[in-house]
């Protein structure tokens, strides 16, 4: 149970292997154009102008497109309408896995309809991200944080939760006793907390590593909370984050300072919980 | 024996939280004729046991302190074409990096949290073409 690509879940259900998929990633990128190529094909930008914003990308991590915008070389409008076409001519894994004969064309549709309802299970509540409090950067990530927390937990650890209303954060909670954090990078950064009492954090590392509880020192059970975060951060930073966006998921920090942000209490089957949520 | 020993399927386990590793190391328990050559906890521990014990599938997280999976994954490649990487990792979701992971030469990427029996089917399938390449070699 985990967000995926449709070329890997192709891979687990036996259809294709890996090399197929590699063969498709080398005709994708014969194929699908660039937008610098675009800019040029559309009269947008020259040659030149192309090479100068590729020499800057060495030195700045940022897409070609919002880097030629920032270095006033391409217009907002034109690079929305470059995006648009690339996207209109773009060829996808299952199309190219078609033209190589990897998939047959009539089972595509089968397969992509098969793996649609897959990730269905990832979808979020629609009504979760207009409730977020206004401020709260990176909603789709945080709606499919609040949204996926407790479907992770009772198939982690088999423990029911529920999420309660968000608040202004007002300071640790008095149970904290275990709090450990995870920052999710991007244009709007977020850092995911989990505060917890010692039997909620124990009961969820026990889970998690299926040790018995005499092998579990304090130090594996802060682990066991880090990995559930790691898991629940980068499930929702996968798919809030949106296509074609990369996810920077951070290593957790088992010491974690609680930060200015909102505060979501969960009601769990053992101990207390809450997340801490703050944008940076 | 010799034989017995020859076929057991050689893995190695890199992940940066014990909890995984745990985890892991029970789920393969269960699975004949495999041994865990070793366990690391971040990409350059992986590529020293790789070319130490030179195992015949290693299962690699790719967000990981210091050197990160897929730096693992190009330098583990570039050295022992023959070992079958498969990534494991909870931005499965996130196509670029899985695409790059494939492109370096992974097996398969495994999300997580994951399933037993992805686990399993990944080991048989590294079976499968390790036998394979035995017979093409012969």
């Amino acid at each position: 149970m985990a967000v995926r690509f449709f070329g890997q879940y192709l891979i687990e259900r036996g259809e294709v292997d890996a090399s197929h998929i590699r063969e498709a990633l080398l005709l994708m990128d014969a194929e699908n154009p660039e937008v610098g190529q675009l800019a040029v094909e559309r009269g947008f930008m020259r040659p030149r102008d192309v090479s100068r914003v590729n020499a800057e990308q060495r030195n700045r991590d940022m897409p070609f497109g919002d880097l030629a915008v920032e270095m006033g070389l391409l217009a907002s409008p034109q690079l929305v309408a470059i995006l648009k076409d690339q996207r209109a001519r773009r060829l996808l894994i299952g199309e190219a896995l078609v033209r190589l004969g990897h998939v047959a064309k009539d089972r595509l549709g089968v397969l992509l309809d098969a793996y649609k309802a897959d990730q269905a299970r990832f979808d979020v509540d629609a009504n979760r991200a207009r409730v977020l409090p206004d401020g709260l950067a990176s909603r789709d990530v945080t709606a499919h944080v609040l949204d996926l927390l407790p479907r992770f937990m009772f198939r982690v650890a088999r423990i029911h939760a529920k999420v309660g209303e968000i608040m202004p954060f007002d300071g640790a909670p008095d149970f904290a006793e275990v709090r450990v954090s995870l920052p999710i990078r991007g244009a709007r950064s977020l850092e995911v907390a989990l505060a917890s009492d010692f039997p909620f954090a124990e009961a969820l590392a026990k889970a998690a590593s299926g040790l018995d509880p005499r092998e579990l020192d304090p130090e594996m059970v802060a682990d066991g909370v880090g990995e559930f975060l790691n898991v629940l951060c980068g499930n929702a930073a996968s798919a809030g984050a949106g296509a074609g966006s990369r996810v920077e998921l951070g290593t957790p920090d088992y010491e974690a300072e609680l930060c200015d942000g909102w505060r979501v209490e969960l009601a769990v089957g053992v101990g207390r919980a809450a997340l801490v949520l703050s944008p940076f | 024996m010799e034989n017995a020993v020859a076929s057991k399927l050689n893995v190695l386990l890199v992940d940066d939280s014990r909890t995984v590793l745990a985890q892991l190391e029970r789920i393969l328990a269960d699975i004949p004729d495999l041994a865990i050559v070793g366990m690391a906890c971040d990409g350059a521990a992986a590529i020293r046991m790789a070319n130490e014990s030179k195992p015949d599938l290693v299962l690699l997280d790719i967000v990981m302190p210091g050197l990160d999976g897929l730096s693992a994954l190009r330098t583990i490649k570039s050295m022992h074409p023959e070992i079958r990487v498969a990534m494991v990792t909870s931005v499965s979701g996130d196509a670029a990096r899985v695409e790059e992971a494939f492109r370096l030469g992974a097996c398969q990427v495994i999300g997580k949290p994951f399933e037993v029996d992805s686990i399993e089917s990944l080991v048989e399938a590294v079976r499968r073409d390790r036998a394979e390449t035995t017979v093409d070699s012969d």
